[in-house]
């Protein structure tokens, strides 16, 4: 259950370029919080910037009652949660929304990351693991600098294909080509999880369909309170079932969705709708 | 330890035209779900009340994304009154909120005159309801909403009919996009209103300049957040020297300072919006912080504190109108 409290920073840890690493207090995040669910949190308590940003939990410490985040400095929310020192208060409420579902047993977890979309799959892979599953990452950037969180995979021994932009690091070109070819050696049933910018989701979502595998996407719209009151986080969602999509919200009933069910923006219908009318596709209205 | 315990808490209780609540604090229409969505993270019974989501007769989508957009202390959004209609409040909803010690207020909306009054016909069916605070405010809808609140005539029509459709009391909550809320309060007023809620978001506009295009998708958008607070605590002070009935204080509260600008300008209680968002911990530190305040200045109950404001050199309301 979400516990909404106030947490001291416990450690900071700049990595390269804007990124770092940020460890609070919060017994409850540390005990409960699964892969795939968030925390709000804020910087103190200043009227600036305004609202609580959503996190995805990196890794957490039961034990000693902290949870890590990994975050780019990339507005004034992150601006400010950079600037704590330890010992300052942030307020943070979590842990929140729906976690990643585990692939069904024999099944490969094939983690597909964008950036700091990374964040999800620290905890994922320890799940997976501690379950006796397996799991593979495919982490891309636009640089190498873009790719900060590396070696904790290599310490579980979850096999990591990177992919840059602009081919400082790993494979030169999209993350999701390294992702084709693995899946064109056609090894045994899988499960793609993908988290990161939304044109990297909806690529991931489309090769996921088109080869008939289960896609679970983790979306990241802005967010205003987290549990689902305000409605500023919706996104359309249509399963095969439904003739039209309904605006659902990414704090609670997400933010990991199936792929198939996401409306991706410009579109008019989900694939698993696509599929279900045959194929056939609807009239869209008057726009 | 700092003052000596009162010998008893001051009293926190108001009559706002027949809702009657054990504290001033309620938690606005739109920053609060319906209610039950808070019941794990917060005790709702804290709350003097809430005000329910906005409800049409049927359920509605709402507009589409971006919906919200943070701007210097303030949030700008235009939702568009997605929701789940009055009916499944009513049937799914309303029975769990029952179960806590809060007054619940439902926020009725209508494309029509004869829409908001089948929606409050059906709240005032209901078992545990408080009362019905009536939407002819919000900037995101294209009609009803603002169409009603931004013309004295239609606001007493609205009012007038929800006032025939429920013995709950009536409150009107307003826009402040126009030249003289007076106006608009004693249109409330004289159609049967019990109280006024004073304000709905300001009308607004952000801009992305690298694809010039609005940051939200509807548009325009409704902003709300401490940036509004002085025009909120300004309008509610002219709605309250208005009219004989009470008013409830709404507009970027986040303290029990913020609360009291209202108060001591008139306002009889207060509803807190964004700040849910921020810190659904708020409603405690508010109230605790007005019981310090009571405290500190000798005062044995909140009502004591409504309408002192002092104002050397008050201008007379009609040189405030637009």
């Amino acid at each position: 259950m979400a516990v909404n409290r106030e947490a001291a920073l416990v450690s900071r840890q700049p990595l390269d370029g804007a990124y770092l690493l940020l460890s609070f207090r919060h017994p409850e995040v540390a005990r409960e919080a699964r892969a795939g669910q968030f925390v709000m949190i804020k910087a103190g308590t200043s009227a600036e910037p305004p609202l609580r940003r959503p996190f995805s939990v990196l890794t957490v410490d039961a034990a000693a009652g902290t949870f890590t985040l990994f975050l780019k400095v990339v507005g004034a929310g992150t601006r400010a949660l950079a600037a704590l020192a330890p010992g300052d208060l942030a307020q943070c409420l979590g842990p929140l929304g729906q976690p990643f579902v585990a692939p069904p047993a024999g099944h490969e977890a094939l983690l597909v990351a964008g950036g700091y979309g990374i964040a999800p799959f620290h905890l994922f892979c320890e799940e997976l693991l501690r379950a006796g599953g397996r799991a593979r990452v495919f982490y891309g950037g636009r640089a190498e600098g873009d790719l900060q969180v590396r070696e904790p995979f290599a310490r579980m021994g979850v096999p990591l294909l990177p992919a840059t932009d602009d081919g400082s690091f790993g494979h030169h070109g999209r993350v999701t080509e390294p992702v084709e070819s693995y899946l064109d050696a056609a090894r045994g049933p899988a499960v793609l999880y993908a988290c990161g910018p939304d044109p990297m989701l909806h690529a991931v979502a489309r090769l996921a369909a088109r080869r008939g595998l289960p896609a679970q996407v983790s979306l990241d719209p802005w967010m205003g309170c987290g549990v689902g009151t305000c409605l500023g986080c919706v996104v359309r969602i249509q399963g095969a079932d439904e003739p039209r999509a309904r605006y659902r919200c990414a704090c609670t009933e997400g933010p990991v969705f199936d792929g198939r069910e996401v409306v991706w923006a410009g579109d008019e219908v989900s694939a698993a709708r696509w599929e279900a009318a045959g194929a056939v596709v609807p009239v869209p209205e008057g726009r | 330890m700092s003052a000596p315990a009162a010998a008893t808490a001051p009293r926190l209780a108001v009559d706002v035209g027949g809702l009657r609540l054990k504290n001033p604090l309620l938690a606005a229409s739109g920053t609060f779900g319906y209610g039950v969505e808070y019941a794990d993270i917060l005790d709702l019974s804290a709350l003097g009340g809430l005000v329910s989501k906005g409800l049409y007769l049927e359920p509605r989508d709402g507009c589409p994304t971006p919906r919200i957009a943070e701007t210097p202390s303030g949030l700008l959004n235009a939702i568009g009154l997605q929701g789940v209609g009055v009916r499944a409040f009513v049937e799914e909803v309303l029975p769990a909120l029952r179960a806590y010690d809060t007054a619940v207020v439902v926020n009725v909306c209508g494309d029509t005159v004869e829409e908001y009054a089948e929606v409050t016909r059906i709240v005032d069916a209901a078992p545990g309801v408080a009362g019905v605070e009536v939407n002819i405010s919000c900037p995101n809808v294209k009609k009803g909403g603002m169409a009603f609140g931004g013309d004295p005539r239609m606001t007493f029509e609205v009012v007038s009919a929800v006032r025939r459709a429920t013995r709950l009391p009536v409150i009107p909550k307003l826009s402040p996009n126009v030249a003289d809320i007076a106006v608009f309060a004693r249109a409330s007023e004289e159609a049967g209103a019990d109280a006024l809620s004073c304000i709905n978001t300001v009308l607004g506009l952000a801009v992305d300049v690298e694809t010039r295009r609005p940051r939200l998708a509807y548009g325009t958008g409704g902003l709300s957040g401490p940036a509004i607070r002085p025009i909120a605590v300004r309008m509610a002070w002219q709605a309250a020297r208005a009219v004989k009935i009470p008013v409830i204080g709404i507009g970027g509260i986040a303290s029990a300072e913020d609360a009291l600008e209202f108060l001591i300008a008139g306002c009889r209680a207060v509803q807190i919006g964004t700040a849910n968002f921020v810190d659904p911990g708020v409603y405690a530190r508010v109230r605790a912080g007005l019981e310090d305040y009571l405290r500190r200045h000798g005062l044995d109950d909140i009502n004591r504190v409504v309408g002192t404001l002092r104002y050397p050199g008050l201008p007379a309301a009609e040189e405030l109108g637009g």
